[in-house]
């Protein structure tokens, strides 16, 4: 009979040696890898919510460039914009149409996210940010400079003061908040015009 | 022992790519923020000139510290209007175009000077160009 007595194996120390080794290691892993997850899902949010608010901005500014005072309307009224807390309306200029058309921009707010809609002419009314808004302010501002010693009315700058903050749902996304000016640069030609 | 040393320590390798990857998006992601804020306000003082009148255009060139909120632009009467801004900074270049002894254009260049990520101190730089006609020929 032939017993082998140089059998290799792990003893039992060597095991829990191994174990407690990989251990450490996976625990290591698994933290950082759930902290990067978190921190990377947080930043999608954030960039969710930038994307949201870039377009809606360059959707409101594109407007505003064509925003036109209305033919039918006196030029010594540049009241041809006007804003309220849940709406700002003007007129564009609509090349499709070839007329000025009305445009509405309307903000619903809400407790748990407001929305912005946007409406053209007769056109039904489109969602731009869904349940995203935390909150919304727009005003329009009208100035006059006058030259010290001028003899003329001076130039007038018509400009609408943009302050948004938006929000997701979950809240742990860092918020995005936009705060800019928009000069409308063909109302403010038309209203110096001579 | 050894092999498991080796063991881990291959697979630590494998899995720094990914965990780079994560950062270099959140560092992205930040970088996105700091140029959209820098193209924010470039528009901002763009538009504000495009509006004027063409003969208030004045052809020169301003530095950041002469570009502030309340500022007057080419020494009045019109003033400069800008939302809050960190860590950006602003300059502009009026240029005539002419021909024949007209001034047809206005050639405006913004340049936008701004901290790439919070607490960083790379400077980047944004510009913008634009020429507006003379209506008054």
């Amino acid at each position: 009979m032939r017993i082998c007595k140089n059998r290799q194996a792990f003893t039992l120390v060597e095991i829990l040696v191994v174990c407690g080794i990989v251990s450490v290691f996976m625990g290591t892993a698994i933290m950082l890898f759930t902290n990067f997850r978190r921190g990377f899902s947080r930043s999608e949010g954030t960039a969710v919510l930038m994307q949201d608010g870039a377009l809606f901005l360059a959707r409101l500014r594109t407007d505003l460039n064509s925003a036109v005072i209305a033919p039918d309307s006196s030029v010594s009224n540049p009241a041809q914009l006007s804003a309220t807390s849940d709406q700002l309306s003007f007129m564009v200029y609509s090349s499709r149409e070839a007329r000025a058309l009305p445009v509405v921009y309307r903000y619903q707010a809400s407790e748990s996210g407001g929305s912005i809609f946007r409406r053209e002419g007769g056109d039904s009314e489109r969602e731009l940010i869904k349940n995203r808004v935390a909150s919304l302010t727009w005003q329009t501002d009208l100035e006059r400079f006058i030259e010290p010693e001028g003899t003329s009315s001076g130039t007038l700058r018509i400009s609408i003061g943009l302050d948004l903050k938006l929000k997701m749902r979950s809240g742990d996304e860092k918020p995005f908040a936009l705060k800019t000016f928009i000069f409308p640069a063909r109302l403010n030609r038309q209203l110096n015009s001579p | 022992m050894l092999e498991i040393v080796f063991s881990a320590g291959i697979l630590a390798l494998i899995m720094l790519p990914v965990f780079m990857t994560f950062s270099t998006g959140n560092r992205n992601i930040q970088l996105t923020d700091a140029e959209f804020r820098a193209h924010t306000a470039a528009i901002e003082l763009m538009e504000q000139i495009i509006s004027l009148p063409f003969g208030q255009i004045k052809s020169g060139e301003y530095e950041s510290d002469v570009i502030v909120d309340g500022g007057q632009f080419a020494d009045g009467p019109v003033l400069f209007k800008f939302s809050p801004a960190e860590d950006l900074w602003r300059s502009m270049k009026v240029e005539d175009i002419r021909r024949d002894g007209k001034t047809l254009f206005k050639k405006v260049t913004v340049t936008i000077k701004y901290v790439a990520a919070p607490g960083s101190d790379r400077i980047r730089e944004f510009f913008m160009k634009t020429l507006v006609a003379n209506e008054n020929l």
